[in-house]
């Protein structure tokens, strides 16, 4: 069993690294392994191509970029629930992840 | 939704604006632009230090001849960076864009893009040698002058368009060479694109001929005359850059970040501003702008686009709400370093319609006060380009080169910002506590 990678794009990748942290606590926390990171809009197609995560999500704020992404990509990408950005819920977000990549 | 197809008059401009934003978001062109912008922020911010350094620190510590010679290592910084904007965007948007679109090699395009730019450069410049008062023709030599920041979008359009150029090119079957055999591939790669470099650049060596034999000009006089320029001039004139910067904060309020509009209108010619306030404090001369990237970022982002450290505090000393409280104590921490989606999606800010108020005005008001300051000559105009990320206060002390007086502009505007942002939040959690009631009572 291969380690879930979880990839987070927003603006600057400053907010989602923030997300990360809280993400990483909640996956401790139920005993889940998962390599999370974040990175910047104008990054991530590098980050794509470097690390292969198994599923890309984005900032609320960067949804805009979803289609593209969707269009481009093979794995599942989805954007990150407005409140539960906001409240920085590494739980509910870390819970929708794992449901989506299965 | 029952009443989904009366869509009122204003529910259907605002979906306008954000599906015409998300189009600008995602338009490849625009997003490389940011991208390139994203990417070359380091040599900008490293020319920020090296002028701080140089004219802030240097003469503490040395006069004379010594800090003379001490100052040359900045001004070899400042050649390295703000000096050779243009001649840096170039292969930088070329390679963004390829990337952006998919090609395979996207160091071939940014190759390409920086061989234009300099095809497309003055044969012959007019120079003042050292020492002399008369200028001379000379050939052979590439200016600063034409690199740099005056030359900045002369970097982007060329390294766009020689990009585009070669990529529609290679698409062509017909064109590509084609070796086969047991060569290895990129060697059979370096082939298969010669054709399209080829007539890439010998394109723009011919538009490049033509513009010296016919019209006596360069393509670069042409770009930075004719749309640098009065871009420029118009997006960072007063009422023009702050009617486009509250366009984009309007559109954070609906969730989409300002960098979409912001990012692709403001930020070229506002870093353009500042790299020439640089470059002139470098220089020690008169100082041009008053508004620059860092100014706008200093003055009408402080905590984050709208202001919202302003919300925060009024939060902290006026707020009742517990709810309103865990926000602002998780946001507390970033929101000093000015990264604020916690407060922006949190609170929330989006969708709500009385802090979208002030959430759009606080910037212009900030930026305002500080602009009436700065033109009354009470405090130094913005020198130095800091990292957007620089905890405020301490910001407009570094921008300024050590002007204290920036300092307690800022204060004020704070202090402002409170007092602005308050009622709005009062009227916000009001709202908030009526609907947490009303859902109380259906739930019963």
């Amino acid at each position: 069993m291969t380690t879930k990678k979880i990839m987070l794009v927003c603006s600057a990748g400053m907010s989602t690294s923030l997300l990360v942290k809280k993400m990483q606590e909640s996956a401790v926390a139920i005993g889940e392994e998962v390599s999370i990171f974040a990175t910047s809009a104008s990054d991530a197609q590098n980050k794509l191509d470097s690390e292969h995560p198994n599923i890309l999500m984005l900032g609320p704020q960067v949804k805009y970029l979803l289609s593209d992404f969707q269009r481009r990509l093979t794995i599942p990408v989805e954007v990150i629930n407005m409140q539960d950005y906001g409240l920085m819920n590494g739980k509910n977000v870390l819970t929708q992840a794992l449901k989506d990549i299965g | 939704m029952d009443n989904s197809e009366k869509k009122s008059t204003g529910k259907k401009v605002l979906d306008k604006f954000s599906d015409f934003s998300a189009r600008v978001g995602n338009e490849v062109h625009l997003r490389s632009l940011r991208d390139s912008f994203a990417m070359i922020m380091p040599l900008f911010i490293l020319a920020g230090v090296a002028v701080l350094i140089n004219n802030v620190i240097f003469p503490l510590i040395a006069s004379g001849n010594s800090l003379v010679n001490l100052q040359f290592w900045g001004n070899m910084v400042t050649n390295g960076t703000l000096n050779i904007a243009g001649l840096v965007l170039a292969p930088v948007i070329g390679y963004t864009l390829a990337r952006n679109k998919g090609f395979e090699n996207a160091l071939l395009p940014a190759v390409i893009a920086l061989s234009s730019l300099v095809i497309v450069m003055p044969f012959t410049l007019n120079v003042i040698p050292v020492g002399a008062t008369k200028t001379v023709n000379v050939s052979g030599i590439l200016s600063f002058s034409n690199l740099g920041t005056t030359g900045m979008f002369a970097g982007i359009i060329i390294g766009l368009v020689a990009t585009e150029i070669f990529m529609r090119l290679s698409k062509i079957k017909h064109l590509k060479i084609n070796i086969g055999g047991n060569v290895p591939p990129s060697v059979s790669a370096s082939f298969s694109d010669m054709i399209p470099v080829i007539i890439t650049l010998s394109f723009m060596a011919l538009l490049s001929a033509l513009l010296l034999v016919l019209g006596k000009t360069n393509l670069i006089a042409l770009i930075t005359n004719l749309i640098q320029e009065p871009l420029r001039r118009f997006n960072t004139s007063l009422p023009g850059m702050l009617f486009i910067y509250s366009c984009g904060n309007f559109l954070f309020t609906l969730g989409i970040h300002q960098t979409v509009i912001n990012g692709t209108l403001l930020d070229p010619v506002l870093l353009i501003n500042m790299n020439k306030n640089m470059a002139a404090y470098a220089a020690h001369k008169a100082i041009p702008y008053i508004l620059t990237n860092t100014f706008r970022d200093t003055f009408g982002m402080i905590g984050g686009t709208g202001s919202t450290l302003c919300l925060l505090i009024a939060i902290f000393i006026f707020s009742k709400q517990r709810a309103s409280k865990n926000v602002a104590s998780l946001a507390g921490a970033p929101g000093i370093f000015n990264i604020n989606e916690p407060v922006i999606f949190g609170y929330p800010i989006v969708f709500n319609i009385p802090m979208m108020i002030p959430f759009v005005l606080q910037p212009v008001i900030g930026i305002l006060i500080a602009y009436f300051f700065t033109s009354i000559g009470w405090m130094s105009r913005v020198v130095v380009l800091i990292p957007w990320t620089t905890p405020p206060l301490l910001s407009a002390y570094l921008a300024t080169a050590g002007d204290w007086r920036a300092v307690l502009v800022q204060l004020l505007i704070i202090i402002f910002g409170v007092a602005f942002y308050l009622p709005f939040m009062k009227i916000s959690e009001r709202v908030v506590a009526r609907e947490t009631a009303l859902a109380s009572k259906k739930t019963v």
